[in-house]
């Protein structure tokens, strides 16, 4: 039953069937006979946050522990909170409705960095310390506050408010750390004596060990681990994706969330090794997931849920290696019971015609091509390894199959831009629109629209570009600028993110401690939501630097040389550093790599899994 | 192919649901059975599935309906009730199963229960059944051509009954139009009559009984 504090805001505000709990296969336990309590936060909308696979997995994970409960929590909208703050109700976690204040630990997900100012506003909505050095000694004082996701790469920016971070895949670490907090709640431990032990955790980095040192110029000396804590802690993988836990139901929400349906991952990290992506060196090595054990699976789950479409994940789904294998299995069961199978991110230089007819049996989407780039040098520069002609082709098939749309991708801002490939972007919608004319089957009296988003470079840490400057706001607006004046077909449309908020996530990506202060700043002058485009209140935050005296050109607009002691440089990604200057250097060059099927790079992360990487056909040690 | 009429309610946390959720949630149930429900032909097929009437968000329902149509006629009744109250959720339950004898067209109206009660003991009672007696209590409806008409809700209130009364409490049924061609939404009823305290301050359900035909008996 809902509190009847709760229950007397929830007819004020919209959609409360955000806030009530209740959904299908959410997991009620006896609060007197679990002995951890944990709070899952996702420092975004219900909407939003429900669709993120990692919240199912270790939902379903801790609470397949019978003394262990696990709880959801998402940021309240801003008419929520506002009746939640002048009500006095504290933040709650949806499955008791009890004040995150009773958890023994609240951990948040950082998906990206726009979601920072987020996760101060839930801590205090809950009554939390904000920092941690405020929440005092013992372990009842206040929940543990804890983190993991993709923005851990680089935890730095967060590390006055999180008591720990999880760096890496939870799937085990997670049941590491709430043993041992288990273990040390019951003897009563301090705060203190559990970080300490918690730091002896594979993946686990607690900030508060250490200690950092700056150079007069700001930027970092070096990094000092106190108490037994290691100089760097290894980002932690499952080995075996067949044999770590996946959930085998998901909570089914009311409200209709962003993904909403079976999703099924089937192998972790990306042989292709583009150069600006993080996600594509971050989840290495390469780990596939057998066609026997995510057909098993899914279907376990679409038969808990009733949902009516099963999409699967990865960074580049076509390169599963059993892809053709894959679909015919899912398949086999999916279309008796009308379920429909998407399949996302998939590259356009191994769409081919088998695979084209395969997904014609289900329902038809929009076509869509991360381009990235206008001219062939910039792809190379990039390691995007595809041509103009395979782009090309591709569309020359789709609209020999009747697509009449293409959706393309681009950035603009890379490294070593020049005006002609800001131009060449205008140039590649153009040839296909007349990739589209020069069908002669085309339907008749159809028109084909050729629509490009337009975004803007971020260097993220944990690539070959990490040491990048981003181009100033200037620059790149006059790069937008420069391709609305080229564009003479109205087929194109361009569609440009705001660069506002890129220059944020810049600054916040390869950010050190010194940028916590900003964030409590911004977020004590109101900014929260900083993704959202109507709650983003960049003048807040510029105040903010100002006021901390922080230059954002420093983290932003700055090259890094090779030598420099990077943030997160005691954060091991796997992926070594000589690999990411060796990758940076051709670069420079226009030299592109191959990826991982044809030849290992030897970027070092397989050494996280004993030498083991899916992407070769023998495991080789480096 | 086979029509069928469920009867459900949408009580507690439930009553959240909005209507276009609900569908969702029920067509998900449904997968979830082996209920041998009838898809439509063509090129999207899609369950064919019609409520009586929406419940307005906030406001439960103990006897709402759905009509279905099933594949198998020869699929038990008390199975489709066993199975769907099997896979269900929270403040849904099904409650019995019959052939459709009237068209949901034929709903004219609801009978509801309101309960009103002051969070800070404020004397309620007497405001509110002021306003009753009052004999105006206007409302504002958006019309189909987007134009706002006022309305007095006093006009179309009928049977209205004390059933519970305290100072800070109030418990009353009545019943107001509910249908195809007009529907007063009994949550801009409880609006009109709270209106002199804060929303704060106020607990209140609504509860809808009964779905009625023009006549005043039960809708079957």
């Amino acid at each position: 039953m809902l509190h009847k504090k709760i229950e007397s805001i929830l007819p004020l505000v919209q959609k409360p069937a955000r806030y009530t709990g209740g959904e299908l296969n959410s997991v009620v336990k006896d609060k007197n006979n679990v002995d951890i309590r944990f709070a899952f936060c996702f420092p975004d909308t219900y909407e939003i946050g429900m669709s993120h696979l990692g919240l199912k997995i270790l939902y379903g994970l801790i609470n397949s522990k019978e003394n262990y409960w696990c709880e959801r929590v998402f940021a309240p909208d801003n008419d929520m909170e506002e009746a939640m703050r002048k009500n006095n109700i504290p933040l709650f976690g949806l499955e008791s409705h009890d004040s995150l204040k009773d958890f023994d630990a609240v951990g948040f997900t950082l998906q990206y960095e726009l979601s920072f100012s987020n996760v101060l506003n839930m801590l205090d909505l809950a009554g939390i310390p904000i920092k941690s050095e405020d929440r005092g000694d013992s372990l009842s004082d206040n929940p543990i506050i804890v983190a993991g996701g993709p923005c851990v790469v680089n935890p730095e920016p967060l590390a006055d408010f999180i008591d720990c971070f999880q760096i890496g895949e939870g799937e085990e670490m997670m049941i590491d750390f709430l043993d041992l907090l288990n273990e040390y709640k019951k003897k009563n431990a301090s705060r203190k004596e559990f970080l300490i032990a918690a730091s002896q955790i594979e993946g686990i980095y607690v900030p508060s060990l250490y200690i950092v040192d700056y150079n007069e110029d700001g930027t970092i000396k070096q990094y000092t681990a106190n108490d037994g804590a290691p100089s760097v802690v290894n980002k932690r993988i499952v080995s075996d994706l067949d044999n770590v836990y996946y959930p085998e139901n998901f909570v089914v929400p009311f409200v209709e969330v962003v993904h909403d349906r079976v999703v099924h991952e089937i192998f972790r990290g990306c042989i292709r090794g583009c150069r600006f992506c993080q996600a594509g060196f971050w989840y290495r090595p390469i780990r596939e997931k057998s066609v026997d054990t995510i057909s098993k699976q899914s279907q376990k789950i679409a038969c808990e849920t009733g949902y009516d479409e099963l999409s699967l994940c990865s960074l580049s789904s076509s390169d599963y290696t059993k892809i053709t294998e894959l679909l015919e299995s899912l398949l086999s069961w999916a279309t008796p019971q009308k379920i429909n199978v998407a399949l996302p991110s998939l590259r356009i230089d191994n769409f081919s015609d088998e695979l084209r007819e395969k997904l014609a049996l289900v329902r038809r989407s929009g076509l869509t091509f991360a381009a990235e780039a206008g001219t062939q040098r910039l792809r190379n520069v990039i390691n995007k390894n595809i041509t103009e002609e395979e782009i090309l082709g591709t569309c020359r098939k789709a609209f020999e199959g009747g697509w009449t749309a293409v959706k393309l991708y681009f950035m603009i801002g890379l490294p070593t831009e020049t005006k002609e490939d800001v131009i060449g972007i205008n140039e590649l919608c153009q040839k296909v629109v007349e990739e589209f004319y020069s069908n002669p089957n085309k339907p008749k009296g159809k028109t084909v629209s050729v629509s490009a988003g337009v975004s803007s470079f971020v260097p993220k840490p944990c690539t070959p570009f990490q040491w990048e400057p981003q181009d100033s706001r200037e620059e790149i607006t006059a790069k937008q600028q420069l391709l609305k004046e080229t564009v003479t077909s109205k087929k194109i449309t361009f569609r440009f993110h705001t660069t506002d908020q890129i220059f944020l996530e810049a600054i916040f990506a390869r950010g050190d401690r010194k940028l916590c202060k900003v964030i409590e700043t911004a977020w004590k002058n109101g900014c929260t939501f900083d993704s959202w485009d109507d709650k983003f209140k960049y003048d807040v935050w510029m105040e903010a630097f100002n006021e901390c005296g922080i230059d954002t050109a420093f983290y932003a607009n700055r090259r890094r040389s090779y030598d420099e002691v990077l943030p997160w440089d005691h954060i091991n990604s796997g992926i070594s550093k000589e690999f990411l200057i060796k990758e940076n250097e051709k670069a420079k060059k226009a030299e592109t790599s191959m990826h991982c099927r044809e030849q290992c790079n030897a970027c070092g992360s397989n050494k996280l899994n004993g030498g083991k990487c899916d992407a070769l056909s023998k495991n080789m040690v480096h | 192919m086979r029509s069928v009429r469920i009867w459900f309610t949408k009580k507690d946390t439930a009553k959240y649901i909005s209507h276009l959720d609900l569908t969702r949630c029920l067509i998900r149930a449904f997968r979830r059975t082996d209920i041998p429900l009838w898809y439509t032909e063509g090129f999207n097929p899609h369950p064919h599935l019609v409520f009586g009437l929406s419940l307005p968000l906030g406001v439960e329902g103990e006897n709402e309906i759905l009509d279905i149509r099933l594949d198998d006629e020869s699929y038990p009744d008390e199975r489709v009730i066993s199975e769907l109250n099997r896979v269900t959720v929270p403040g849904i339950e099904f409650l019995k199963i019959d052939a459709p004898f009237q068209k949901p067209l034929f709903i004219t109206s609801g009978l509801y229960e309101m309960t009103i009660s002051s969070n800070n003991d404020e004397n309620i009672r007497n405001t509110i059944l002021e306003k009753i007696n009052s004999y105006n209590i206007v409302i504002h409806k958006k019309t189909k051509k987007g134009e706002i008409k006022e309305i007095n809700v006093s006009e179309h209130l009928t049977e209205l009954e004390v059933l519970k009364e305290s100072d800070s409490e109030l418990q009353f049924s009545f019943i107001l139009p509910a249908g195809n061609d007009f529907t007063i939404n009994p949550i801009q009823f409880k609006d009109a009559l709270i209106s002199d305290f804060s929303p704060e301050n106020i607990s209140w359900s609504i509860v809808r009984k009964k779905l009625l035909v023009k006549d005043g008996t039960e809708f079957r």
